[in-house]
């Protein structure tokens, strides 16, 4: 009866010590950096706003350039002028019926030149633009 | 792409081959996607009209492998498809206004995987990092503050508002009380990375009673990594520059051959006006005194002038003309600047230089009636900044763009 007693003591004192078991093993759940549960944010977007495009009609193609006159238009890039001079030859040599003529664009590379447009809106029938280097 | 849908001409663009993803992704930008090219090897510059004639005209395009004329001509007789000669509108978006929620690690590298940062950790921005950064200035957060293009004339611009400049001052890690000089930044709409091949650099010189309630550094290395605002301020240029003007995309919107270390963070200068023998810049450029205000630069970056004069750097130094004898031997393109210690610019004043501009007639002038190696006085800049332990200074090829208020954007 006595023997009873006591390991019914013994139980009840564990059973008391549940709820500190718990509450122990959440703290360690926390300080532990293997088991912690990495915060979440939420953050803005940095980008700008881009513009709309409009999207702009290109010309109709040609179907020979045979008779026609091409403008071959030299940006100023350095060297442009020495490589679109070679084109205006290769056409010589090889399309003799092409009428290629070299300009040289007025100013820098994107500025405008409304005298030379008005030019090949005249007497041009395409262009070849030289703009990289 | 005007002579095409202005002057109806059929038109077909030479672009040397590393220029490919920039030149179509910028034409369908612009509003012609199938806008067409013929690429040539690269570089075109340097080349004899036999090599050229040998290895560009009758020769292939690195990109299709097709014969460069051939190609040439085919472009200008291929029959158009349907879409190409249609207008119509397309609304750009930039993505989504947010990201996450996620753990910071994956925000970090989601940053760096959208090109969205200069490569080095940002701070993230949250919410309420960003209502800190706007609750230092009265403007309204969706204001537009400015447009920023990777290079006027040849790119679109993207435009921004308060709030979005914000978000780039916090992933910059400035703090909330250096926010109108950013804001004054932005509204000046210069890139701060242009396009160009030659990786340019940029200069912010910040005047005014703003340089010590913020606590720029203009003492013993102004222009390295010894303060926070300093330091910050430049970096948030940077990614304001890549985020919300689309600059520094490579291959599509930035082409530096050798790239600029100075674009980390720019080249910040707020000038020493105290031991300064000259008024401010700004003042200069009409501001008072008691204005704040930020001025950009752009060109090739400062250097130290013992770089180029140290066979004569000895006790009786005259600085103006070695300044002269350096400037007379840059590039015109963008001018010339010197960035002078007080001590510097204290003897240059002593040689009887006791205004700025006196400084700089003199510094234009050919001796002998000759032809002036720059095109204008205007084109030669004189800065102040740094401490007066040593008489160095820097030089560089870089003019000034604009002058914006600080004060306006408190």
């Amino acid at each position: 009866m006595r023997s009873r007693f006591a390991s019914l003591l013994i139980v009840l004192f564990f059973v008391s010590l549940w709820p500190c078991q718990q509450a122990f093993a959440r703290e360690k759940k926390k300080s532990d950096p293997a088991i912690t549960v990495e915060p979440k944010f939420t953050v803005l977007s940095p980008l700008g706003i881009p513009p709309t495009i409009k999207l702009l009609a290109m010309a109709p193609r040609m179907n020979t350039l045979d008779g026609k006159t091409i403008y071959i238009v030299d940006d100023g890039f350095v060297g442009g002028d020495v490589l679109l001079k070679e084109m205006a030859a290769w056409f010589t040599r090889n399309m003799p019926n092409v009428n290629a003529v070299y300009r040289r664009k007025a100013g820098g590379f994107p500025d405008e030149d409304p005298p030379l447009w008005a030019e090949i809106k005249a007497k041009g029938d395409a262009v070849i633009m030289g703009v990289g280097h | 792409m005007d002579l095409e849908s202005n002057l109806g001409k059929p038109t077909v663009s030479i672009i040397t081959e590393y220029f490919k993803d920039l030149v179509e992704q910028n034409a369908a930008k612009k509003g012609m996607p199938d806008l067409r090219f013929t690429f040539v090897k690269s570089p075109v510059w340097g080349k004899t009209a036999e090599q050229l004639r040998r290895d560009v005209v009758e020769g292939t395009d690195p990109i299709t492998g097709k014969p460069v004329m051939q190609e040439v001509v085919a472009e200008l007789t291929t029959p158009l498809k349907d879409d190409d000669q249609k207008t119509r509108t397309i609304q750009q978006s930039a993505g989504p206004d947010h990201f996450g929620p996620d753990t910071a690690e994956n925000l970090q590298k989601l940053f760096r995987k959208k090109g969205m940062t200069d490569y080095l950790p940002i701070v993230l921005p949250t919410e309420a990092k960003v209502d800190q950064m706007l609750k230092a200035t009265s403007h309204k957060p969706d204001e537009i503050v400015g447009k920023i293009s990777p290079t006027p004339g040849v790119y679109e611009y993207w435009s921004y508002t308060v709030k979005q400049v914000a978000v780039n001052a916090v992933m910059a890690g400035a703090d909330p009380q250096y926010f109108p000089v950013i804001l004054a930044i932005a509204a000046a709409g210069k890139e701060s990375l242009s396009s160009s091949d030659n990786s340019f650099a940029e200069a912010v010189v910040i005047n005014g009673p703003i340089r010590d309630e913020i606590g720029l550094n203009y003492g013993i290395g102004a222009l390295g990594p010894f303060s926070h605002a300093n330091a910050t301020i430049g970096r948030a240029y940077t990614l304001l520059s890549i985020n919300a003007g689309n600059c520094g995309k490579i291959g599509e919107t930035y082409m530096g051959v050798i790239g600029n270390p100075a674009n980390y963070t720019n080249i910040v200068i707020a000038e020493n006006e105290k031991e300064s023998p000259w008024k401010p810049f700004s003042v200069r450029k009409g501001f008072k005194p008691e204005d704040s205000v930020v001025s950009i630069f752009e060109g090739w970056g400062v250097i130290s002038a013992k770089n180029s004069v140290f066979a004569v750097w000895q006790k009786d130094m005259n600085f103006a003309q070695e300044l002269k004898n350096i400037f007379n031997d840059q590039d015109q393109l963008f001018g010339g600047v010197a960035v002078l210690s007080p001590a510097v610019a204290s003897y240059v004043k002593q040689e009887g230089y006791d205004t700025v501009e006196k400084l700089t007639d003199w510094l234009y002038k050919s001796p002998d009636e000759a032809k002036p190696h720059f095109w204008s006085p205007a084109q030669i800049n004189i800065l102040v900044t740094g401490s007066s332990n040593n008489l160095y200074w820097d030089y560089g090829g870089m003019r000034y763009v604009k002058s914006v208020s600080i004060d306006q954007w408190r």
